[in-house]
């Protein structure tokens, strides 16, 4: 029972940074039409700009977060600006492995700053687990959970209410009208890479501030699509409901089925996940079915 | 206007018309290439011959992945995984089961092939992005697999394998695996040039440029993306046993989701969809990969580099080419070479 209880907690809490990662998949999607599969190495090299903030350079938390946020706003503005726009209008076939490109880029660069390949941040929350029942959770599961559900409502807000915010739901349901009304579209492609970016850091700090950085991190990447593919492609509210399910499955899984199966088992949950999913409802849970004409 | 052919060549059937190797030159040109290749062993250092030995390996599994996206349009980044399967049946057939290195080679095929028609089926219903996750799904599904599974694959230690035979003599040199490398990737280019030309390699074609027309049209969609995922992944199985072979070990570190977006980037920059451009491709990267190992230590010590360079530069260089091919060159090199031919056949008068 105690071990149900601590699964399920560790499961939905990590699950719900995994729904952060995998918002800033949905809203590039969304917005640009673009499918970033180089989530994973965002999260990498922001988690590693951070070591290299509060670590290497001893920065307080204060000063050096907003400096990895400014970090991850640039990495996205960059990377719209440089590799996506000149390739607006091309086939999806070229938009999607332009960011495979990105990704081997990136990995590349976190080789060449970082050599080393596990580090650790340092502990930013309190150390003292917590007792809920008959289950120990350590702060930082916790603290990973608020700060992602905080930044979803403020995220629904922003939507919601913020100028900005209307006019990205807006490019995402009708580029052309939009345009038509005198929106310019290639600062809301921006805007929505620079976003995506920040939540991939955000989520890789708070990742790895529960488990070290390490190159796993890319995988956590990975993870997010399995949310992605879960909830719908094109939903916002099926990233937020599939990530802590993915989460939970995973936890539950790799704490159930170990002794049943080859150990090891919580790490392919998520893309066992991906391929049933695929075979019984490709467009996810709350994806829209596309339908299409000649 | 058709620069396809030398001025003054004119077909007159349609047998002409669907030569390969059209005239004399042509013919004198493939028999200079084959005799170059075939002498390689006399004139190459082993350390060459080794690098001539990647690149043809490398060649048949870029060609399998060129039919299923370049042609069929169909993307896979699970291409490294489709390979493990190659390399591990191969291994375990020869191994375990003493079949001999020939049928095992047929044998890893197949089975990489039929792995690949089962992470194929979610084509039928997805394209574009969720086809692509979907293969990065079997590629760290089968990667897991051979981590996990120690009883036959040996898990993350992996396996020594021994050196291929064929009819009872063994390719130990690097110069006798040459051969054997260089006639299957010969083989497996021809019959992906052939495939291509055929009833199948157009129904491909149709699929990848507009698929709902091709199903209007009369094309089993189902039915042919799934014989596309069979003969790209065969290939992939191919020459993953080629390459357990040469190399006399296999461990899944061999065959990463790294490797699996290397090859894409290897078609895309020798140019989707055309016979000539995973041999562009292959060559490219593989021999920038020699210049990078070569040149990055020398730079290093000469900069006084950080210790990350020498491990680093290699990805971040195949990314930003990958990237600016896709920008400035989205035809790749296949392109490029046409180009040149089309300007030095009307030479003075190309324009």
């Amino acid at each position: 029972m105690a071990d149900l209880l601590q699964f399920v907690i560790t499961g939905t809490t990590v699950g719900m940074v995994y729904a952060l990662i995998a918002l800033g998949f949905v809203l590039v999607w969304k917005s640009t039409g673009v499918a970033n599969l180089a989530l994973g190495q965002l999260v990498l090299i922001s988690s590693w700009f951070t070591y290299g903030m509060l670590v290497q350079a001893g920065l307080p938390f204060w000063l050096g977060f907003p400096l990895v946020v400014l970090f991850a706003l640039a990495l996205g503005w960059g990377i719209e600006r440089l590799v996506l726009r000149p390739l607006i209008g091309q086939p999806i076939l070229s938009l999607i492995t332009v960011t495979l490109g990105v990704a081997y880029f990136l990995q590349g660069a976190v080789g060449f700053i970082w050599p080393k390949s596990v580090a650790a941040l340092p502990s930013l929350f309190s150390q003292e687990p917590i007792h809920i029942g008959p289950a120990v959770v350590s702060q930082e599961y916790l603290w990973s959970a608020l700060i992602s559900l905080s930044l979803f409502g403020l995220l629904s807000l922003y939507f919601k209410y913020h100028k900005m915010g209307v006019v990205m739901r807006a490019t995402a349901d009708d580029q052309l009208a939009v345009q038509a009304c005198g929106v310019p579209v290639t600062k809301i492609f921006s805007r929505s890479w620079m976003l995506a970016c920040t939540l991939a850091a955000v989520g890789g700090i708070l990742i790895s501030s529960i488990g070290g950085i390490t190159f796993g991190l890319c995988e956590t990447g990975l993870k997010a699509f399995s949310v992605v593919i879960l909830g719908g492609l094109d939903s916002f509210l099926g990233a937020i409901v599939a990530g802590p399910i993915i989460g939970l499955a995973e936890n539950l899984g790799g704490g159930y089925l170990t002794p049943l199966t080859w150990p090891g088992v919580k790490e392919v949950i998520p893309f066992v996940i991906i391929i049933i999913v695929m075979f019984v409802k490709p467009y996810g849970l709350f994806g829209e079915a596309r339908v299409e004409r000649i | 206007m058709n620069v396809d052919l030398p001025a003054g060549t004119r077909n007159y059937s349609y047998a002409q018309d669907m030569t390969v190797f059209r005239t004399r030159t042509h013919w004198a040109l493939l028999a200079a290439l084959l005799v170059a290749l075939l002498a390689a062993p006399l004139y190459s250092s082993n350390y060459w011959l080794g690098v001539g030995n990647l690149i043809g390996i490398t060649i048949i599994a870029a060609t399998g992945l060129n039919i299923l996206t370049g042609y069929c349009g169909q993307l896979s980044i699970g291409h490294a995984g489709f390979i493990a399967v190659g390399a591990y049946t191969s291994v375990v057939l020869t191994n375990r089961f003493g079949v001999p290195f020939l049928a095992a080679l047929v044998l890893a095929g197949v089975a990489a092939g039929l792995i690949g028609m089962v992470f194929g089926i979610p084509s039928l219903r997805v394209k574009g992005f969720y086809l692509a996750i979907s293969t990065i799904a079997a590629q760290f599904i089968i990667v897991w697999v051979i981590n996990h599974w120690t009883a036959v694959t040996g898990g993350f230690n992996g396996m020594s394998v021994p050196p291929a035979s064929v009819g009872g003599l063994a390719l130990v040199s690097q110069g006798s695996q040459f051969y054997l490398i260089m006639v299957t990737t010969a083989v497996a280019v021809f019959l992906a040039k052939n495939l291509a030309r055929t009833r199948v390699g157009r129904a491909f074609v149709a699929i990848r440029d507009n698929d709902l027309a091709a199903e209007v049209m009369g094309i089993n969609l189902f039915h042919y993306k799934l014989v596309a995922f069979f003969a790209g992944c065969f290939l992939a199985g191919v020459a993953g046993s080629l390459f357990a072979h040469w190399v006399g070990f296999v461990n899944a570190e061999n065959f990463t989701f790294m490797d699996s977006i290397l090859y894409v980037g290897m078609i895309i920059i020798g140019g989707l969809g055309t016979a000539v451009g995973p041999i562009f491709g292959v060559v490219f990267i593989r021999l920038l990969q020699q210049g990078i190992t070569f040149v990055s230590p020398v730079l290093e010590s000469a900069f006084a580099l950080p210790a990350g360079f020498t491990t680093g530069i290699g990805p971040m260089v195949f990314g930003l080419v990958i990237i600016l091919f896709l920008i400035l060159e989205p035809r790749g090199l296949a392109h490029r070479w046409a180009l040149f031919k089309a300007s030095y056949r009307l030479w003075p008068f190309s324009y």
